[in-house]
């Protein structure tokens, strides 16, 4: 009888423990590389963070500024020595420092964005922006006179050149004979050079300018000359009203808290998300008023069709520069070739140096 | 009219006197930095004590400063040389960049080496396109008597476009998915860890090159002639001293310390060469230098302060969400007011007699 | 089709001239009276962010533009306290100044990133901006720009037609004789700190509110840094130094322009461009006259008399 009671009263600590634990607020920590001022890509990130913050029994915080390599190491080591239940680092070069960390702090659940690395408490995501890219370039390729289209770029890695191929490629597929001009900034937010880059691109003919760097300095550009521009990140049109098209958006909200309700329940795994149109997790923005009903019904349907699977984008026949064949007819490109893109498609004029 | 003036004294301040003068300053530019976290709403006693908790708070945190000491501490190292002669060397930044250039060449060209050949080597590259950064203002200044701050400040910019190039181009890792880095380095590349600390035996080379230029100063004829040089530049000339040659001395000497920040940065704690590297260990190396006077022992625990706050910021953004720039804030203030106390040094206040 | 690039780009090298000039301006103005401030970057970047936001709260880009100067004052004022009070060295407290300018600005103007500000629109001055080549070049930015054209002569004139602006070299040249003719050192050099600093902050505003109508971290990226070097470059005389920044606002704005042309040379290398220029119009303009032109007290403190 007394063993009884003893394991009764046991039961019920044990039970009131577990709810204890239930109760315990969460802790999210982000990783941002840039500073969340550069309104752009840490700033996207940061929005999808607040939708987290908006949970009940979850806090957040992040460290913004975090170079990539030994100090991002640190950073996650002293999350994860403060408790955090779960990391995000949105940045490549935090994908190795990550996997140290995690294998340090098994009970912590780590996502890296943007990279392949995994563990067994490791995922990776990122999203698939490059078909919100190609949308836009079917919109600017409907709406472009010259046939030169204006392609503000930011530092030539991956995630930009797979970009401008997208885009490319979606403004061939409406107007075979646009061709679009590339200028490297090497900045993600300095709006004084992102704007000159703009006005050098509209100096040589273009009359849509798209845009990879953060800042709402080359819409200005294309408002100032009366051309159009697509933005990016989110819609740009309060800075452009009279030139902006349209925008490749990111939405990083709905995705985080799902992850972080998984991870609360307590039935998250690690996996390799590369959501897209289909989750939207990106986006195009709403047109604007130039452009007119017959592009955007076509633009709506290709977006059907993409969201649907229907159209992978980067399938053959596709060629680079030289004219060369680089992915054969009928292939598609894998996540990890197209993970790695470093070659322009045919009809980009630029370096990718 | 102002109730006091300034009288000069009889004798300089002495070491507890100046040690009083640095103690308030440092309070004064905490007070006003807790000022700034007030501004924001950030409770501001809770705000500097998160930060030295970060920064010093435990053991791993101590590591971390450490850390991030070491680089800083061989530019300000550099620094302090060019400035003893009164040679504005803003360069650091640059010089430390081409260091890690040279010493990630040589991990690459010849990975193969043994440990005890590719190290050496790696730091004796480093050491050379370091100070052949710095070589290039002394030559500019000493033919065409171009000012060495410009020169120095704009090859900063040169040296970090250059890095870009190289790892954007011919020296992108295959495998890196596209991304701006080099591959890591081999083994025979790295220079290791102190024991089962997370430091590494870099600390060991800011001990042995402190040594070395403290002694340089103190007890070689060309230190005591570059001191002398840069008390006095006139008095040099007329004493016959080569100031020209020393000006080119000292700005190779200086950008070959900063280079080998930059290989010890490259080879210990990054393993790889990639932009990120470049976090403006150079400037702070500047404020680092000046706070220290110039002294390397000194140095020393000026480098440690500033890694401090470096790391501790980190904590700040965490638990208070302050911006990071908060840390360049307490930097300028710091620098600022300890600027101000040395007028102190020389001089004393006195109050205004009525009438 | 080239010409009229050619045209685009000197008009473009005008525009992205400016925000320099007005910053090179004001380190004449301050080097002149004898104090070397290499703050300028930080002055200029709070000046931005004052601009900037006050334009956003009052909704006037010019109450913006005369308060940017202000605020540039009161951030110079500092460099004045710590040289010229307290004989603090002044290339350190200049850098010092600079490190404070960018961490308070990026402190305090987080939440300002990414909103919008009125601002100046380009506006073509009717009849000049008709006449050909000239036109299309000069007269067709906005008023700032026009602003600084008038401001370039004046401050010639007031450095050799008054006794205010005269007085200034005196203090810069020779403060001993100064002194013994009755010019008080200090007050002169804290003239040349304040103005120096109301220009190179109108220098910073230009760029929140004309060049683009927007506020971020680092806005300034490194123009105040070659402002001071195009003093040296312009051999300290308001003229020279329009030459001087509107080369440099060129090469900047030239080398988007050869990629846009679609030129194979790397990014990196095409970047580097204004940097090497800047170091190689030091070395030509240094070699030609060395630093005789430059302030014979320039950096050097005053002892302060019992």
């Amino acid at each position: 009888m007394k063993v009884l009671q003893v394991l009764a009263v046991l039961l019920l600590l044990v039970m009131a423990g577990t709810v204890q634990a239930a109760e315990k607020e969460l802790k999210v920590g982000f990783v941002y590389v840039s500073p969340i001022g550069d309104a752009g890509y840490s700033y996207a990130h940061d929005v999808g963070r607040q939708a987290v913050e908006a949970l009940d029994g979850v806090t957040t915080s992040y460290v913004e500024s975090v170079p990539e390599g030994p100090d991002a190491e640190r950073v996650m080591l002293n999350m994860a020595r403060k408790g955090f239940d779960v990391i995000f680092a949105t940045s490549f070069g935090y994908m190795d420092p990550m996997l140290k960390v995690a294998k340090q702090f098994p009970d912590i659940a780590f996502l890296h964005c943007s990279g392949f690395k995994m563990a067994e408490n490791m995922g990776n995501y990122f999203g698939r922006m490059y078909q919100a890219r190609y949308l836009s370039g079917m919109v600017a390729g409907a709406m472009t006179k010259s046939n030169i289209l204006g392609y503000a770029a930011a530092f030539p890695i991956p995630e930009v050149i797979r970009g401008i191929n997208a885009f490319t490629l979606g403004a061939q597929a409406v107007n075979p004979e646009a061709t679009v001009r590339v200028v490297w900034t090497k900045t993600w937010y300095d709006p004084a050079t992102e704007k000159e880059a703009a006005k050098s691109l509209l100096d040589v003919g273009a009359d849509v300018i798209a845009q990879h760097q953060d800042s709402p300095g080359p819409q200005e550009a294309a408002e100032e000359k009366g051309v159009y521009s697509i933005g990016y990140n989110s819609d740009m049109a309060p800075f452009a009203p009279k030139a902006h098209l349209t925008a490749p958006i990111w939405k990083w909200g709905p995705y985080y808290v799902k992850v972080v309700e998984e991870v609360r329940q307590g039935n998250w795994k690690p996996e390799s998300a590369w959501p897209g149109l289909a989750e939207g997790i990106v986006d195009l923005a709403p047109f604007g008023a130039m452009v007119p009903q017959d592009v955007r019904d076509r633009v709506t349907a290709k977006k059907a069709e993409i969201a649907a699977g229907k159209d992978t984008i980067f399938t053959g026949p596709i060629f680079d520069q030289s004219g060369a064949v680089k992915v054969a007819e009928g292939v598609a490109m894998t996540d990890a070739e197209m993970l790695s893109m470093s070659w322009f498609v045919k009809g980009v004029v630029g370096t990718t140096e | 009219m102002l109730p006091m003036r300034v009288a000069k004294r009889q004798e300089p301040l002495g070491y507890w006197g100046s040690c009083v003068v640095l103690s308030v300053a440092l309070l004064l530019s905490l007070l006003l930095s807790a000022g700034m976290l007030a501004i924001r709403g950030t409770p501001p006693l809770e705000g500097i004590l998160t930060l030295f908790r970060g920064a010093f708070g435990s053991p791993w945190a101590l590591e971390d400063s450490i850390l991030k000491a070491i680089p800083i501490y061989l530019c300000a190292l550099g620094v302090a040389v060019a400035f003893r002669l009164k040679i504005w060397n803003i360069g650091a930044e640059g010089q430390f960049a081409l260091g890690a250039i040279g010493a990630t060449w040589v991990a690459l060209s010849f990975p193969d080496w043994p440990k005890f050949a590719l190290l050496p080597a790696m730091a004796a590259m480093a050491c050379l396109c370091g100070g052949f950064w710095g070589l290039i203002p002394a030559l500019l200044r000493q033919k065409f008597r171009a000012n060495e701050i410009i020169v120095t400040l704009m090859l900063n910019y040169v040296a970090i476009l250059f890095l870009d190039y190289l790892v954007y181009g011919v020296w992108k890792d295959p495998a890196s998915f596209g991304f701006p880095m080099t591959p890591v380095f081999t083994d025979g590349a790295i220079v290791g860890k102190i024991g089962t600390s997370s430091i590494n035996w870099g600390l060991a080379h800011c001990i042995l090159l402190g040594l070395v230029i403290w002694v340089f100063f103190r007890f070689t004829r060309l230190g005591f002639e570059v001191k002398a040089s840069g008390d006095n530049v006139r008095a040099a000339r007329y004493a016959g001293l080569p100031y020209n040659r020393l000006v080119v001395l000292v700005l190779v000497i200086s950008g070959a310390l900063a280079g080998w920040a930059g290989f010890l940065e490259a080879s210990a704690t990054v393993h790889r060469l990639q932009p990120s590297i470049m976090v403006g260990y150079g400037y702070t190396a500047i404020v680092v230098a000046w706070l220290a006077r110039l002294n390397p022992l000194a140095i020393g625990f000026a480098a440690l302060l500033l890694a401090g706050l470096r790391v501790g910021v980190e904590s700040l953004q965490l638990d208070l969400q302050v911006p990071a720039a908060f840390g360049g804030i307490i930097e300028g203030l710091v620098l600022l007011t300890v600027l101000a106390g040395g007028l102190f040094t020389h001089y004393r206040l006195v109050w205004r007699r009525p009438g | 089709m080239t010409f009229e690039i050619l045209i685009l780009l000197l008009a473009a090298a005008v525009q992205s001239g400016t925000p320099i000039l007005y910053a090179t301006l004001g380190e004449i103005f301050t080097e002149k009276s004898g104090v070397l401030n290499l703050g300028v970057e930080g002055t200029m970047i709070l000046g931005a962010l004052a601009g900037f936001v006050t334009a956003r709260l009052t909704g006037s880009p010019l109450l913006g533009f005369f308060l940017a100067g202000v605020v540039g004052s009161l951030a110079t004022s500092i460099h004045g306290v710590v040289c010229l009070i307290f004989q603090g060295n002044q290339v350190v407290s200049g850098l010092a100044l600079t490190i404070l300018g960018l961490g308070l600005a990026n402190y305090l103007g987080t939440g300002y990133v990414g909103l919008s500000a009125p601002g100046f629109d380009p506006l073509p001055l009717p009849g000049l901006a008709a006449i050909p080549l000239l036109g299309p070049i000069f007269f067709r930015h906005d008023i700032l720009v026009y602003c600084s054209y008038i401001l370039v002569p004046l401050i010639w004139l007031f450095f050799t037609r008054t006794r205010l602006g005269l007085a200034l070299r005196a203090v810069g040249e020779y403060p001993a004789a100064a002194t013994a003719a009755g010019l008080s050192v200090a007050a002169h050099r804290w003239l040349g700190v304040l103005v120096g600093g109301f220009l190179m902050g109108l220098g910073g505003a230009y760029l929140s509110l004309a060049y683009t109508h927007l506020w971020t971290s680092n806005l300034t990226a490194g123009r105040g840094w070659i402002a001071v070097a195009l003093v040296i470059f312009a051999f300290w005389r308001p003229g020279r130094a329009v030459f001087g920044a509107y080369l440099f606002g060129g090469i900047m704005a030239l080398q988007l322009r050869l990629q846009a042309t679609g030129t194979q040379v790397p990014s990196s290398i095409l970047l580097m461009l204004p940097y090497l220029l800047t170091v190689l119009v030091l070395v030509f303009s240094s070699w030609r006259r060395g630093s005789g032109e430059a302030p014979a007290a320039l950096g050097i403190n005053e002892e302060p008399v019992d």
